[in-house]
């Protein structure tokens, strides 16, 4: 019992480690390229979530100061701003990933890993 | 796309995020929010618009050369209030100490330039957004080799 | 931490367990955006609203727009 009632409480830690697991596989097992680009997304969420966790203050307040107001407990802004940042780095690597897929698409007409190393192969055989 | 209902729901719904775009980029100091949210907001309303109406009249309303001179222009206006803070005998991107007026805490002129910071991130943010869509759906990758 | 919080950790998980098994590559996208939605949830009840403003507009909206766009640059069936 002991157990699942420390799990509740660290649920948000579960999550991200989960989440953090489900991207790495999808990455490593997947042959197709887009699915391997939408498994870097799900993985960049899942440190983003760990670090939002951290920061976290039971009972806290948005940090917003409001002026002529009492402020409470606020929560840490500072992993919010780091966040803000990867979030950022995640969309900017997706781009670029996005068009490395388009032109690979372009120059050996599949978007296959596997095929793509066979004509690499080929190539090299036939050279 | 020939549809005239998603047409005319576009024509209506694009001020409206426009608006809140611009209204996230000038609180983005006060509440949450900033330059780059707000850019990602009007960038989305005019990937919609490229959706809906097609791209050769997004083309026609803003070309590549110009949303390539707004994005540098963006970078550049950043870099020179960062130098201005510079020259007024402070860091780089120094704010109180170079008398920026500060205002009154709340309201929405205050905390001195990083309005005018905001402004120049969301206006390349957008840009930006847009001309990313434009060249994955059309190509222009492959046309510069 | 609340009983909202743990059924939206479970949403998650499971989202991402579709997104990896769904052979349909626009599926998966569609799948993902509804993922990024219900993380900018998540982000305000941990109290960090400027990030779950981001994501909102930026996981569900661009990323899921430029996915979309290159699907239908390539092919839409994984194999």
């Amino acid at each position: 019992m002991k157990i699942i009632e420390s799990i509740m409480e660290n649920i948000n830690y579960v999550g991200a480690i989960a989440l953090f697991l489900i991207g790495l596989h999808t990455v490593v097992t997947h042959r197709n390229l887009i699915k391997r680009v939408l498994g870097v997304n799900i993985m960049g969420t899942g440190v983003l979530l760990f670090f939002t966790s951290i920061g976290n203050v039971a009972g806290g307040e948005p940090p917003i100061f409001i002026p002529g107001s009492v402020p409470g407990i606020f929560v840490n802004p500072l992993p919010s701003v780091f966040i803000l940042t990867g979030i950022v780095v995640v969309v900017s690597i997706t781009v670029y990933s996005l068009s490395l897929v388009v032109r690979i698409h372009e120059a050996y007409g599949t978007i296959d890993q596997q095929e793509i190393t066979e004509m690499i192969k080929e190539e090299e055989y036939h050279d | 796309m020939e549809d005239k209902i998603v047409k005319t729901i576009t024509r209506i719904i694009i001020p409206f995020i426009q608006l809140y775009g611009i209204f996230i980029i000038l609180h983005g100091h006060v509440s949450p929010g900033g330059g780059f949210s707000g850019g990602a907001l009007i960038g989305t309303s005019l990937i919609l618009l490229t959706l809906v109406f097609g791209i050769d009249k997004a083309k026609r309303k803003i070309p590549h050369n110009v949303s390539e001179i707004i994005e540098s222009g963006g970078m550049m206006v950043f870099v020179a209030i960062g130098i201005v803070g510079l020259a007024l005998g402070g860091n780089f991107l120094a704010n109180i100490e170079t008398g920026f007026p500060l205002g009154e805490p709340g309201t929405i002129l205050s905390a001195g330039m990083i309005p005018l910071l905001m402004i120049a991130i969301g206006i390349k943010v957008a840009s930006t957004m847009n001309s990313l869509f434009h060249l994955l759906i059309e190509g222009e990758i492959h046309e510069d080799n | 931490m609340g009983i909202v919080n743990v059924i939206i950790i479970v949403f998650l998980i499971v989202c991402a367990i579709a997104v990896a098994r769904t052979r349909d590559l626009l599926s998966a996208v569609i799948i993902f955006s509804a993922y990024s939605l219900m993380m900018s949830v998540l982000w305000l009840l941990l109290k960090s609203p400027d990030v779950a403003l981001t994501e909102a507009a930026v996981g569900a909206g661009i990323t899921t727009i430029l996915f979309v766009a290159v699907i239908s640059r390539t092919r839409r069936y994984e194999k």
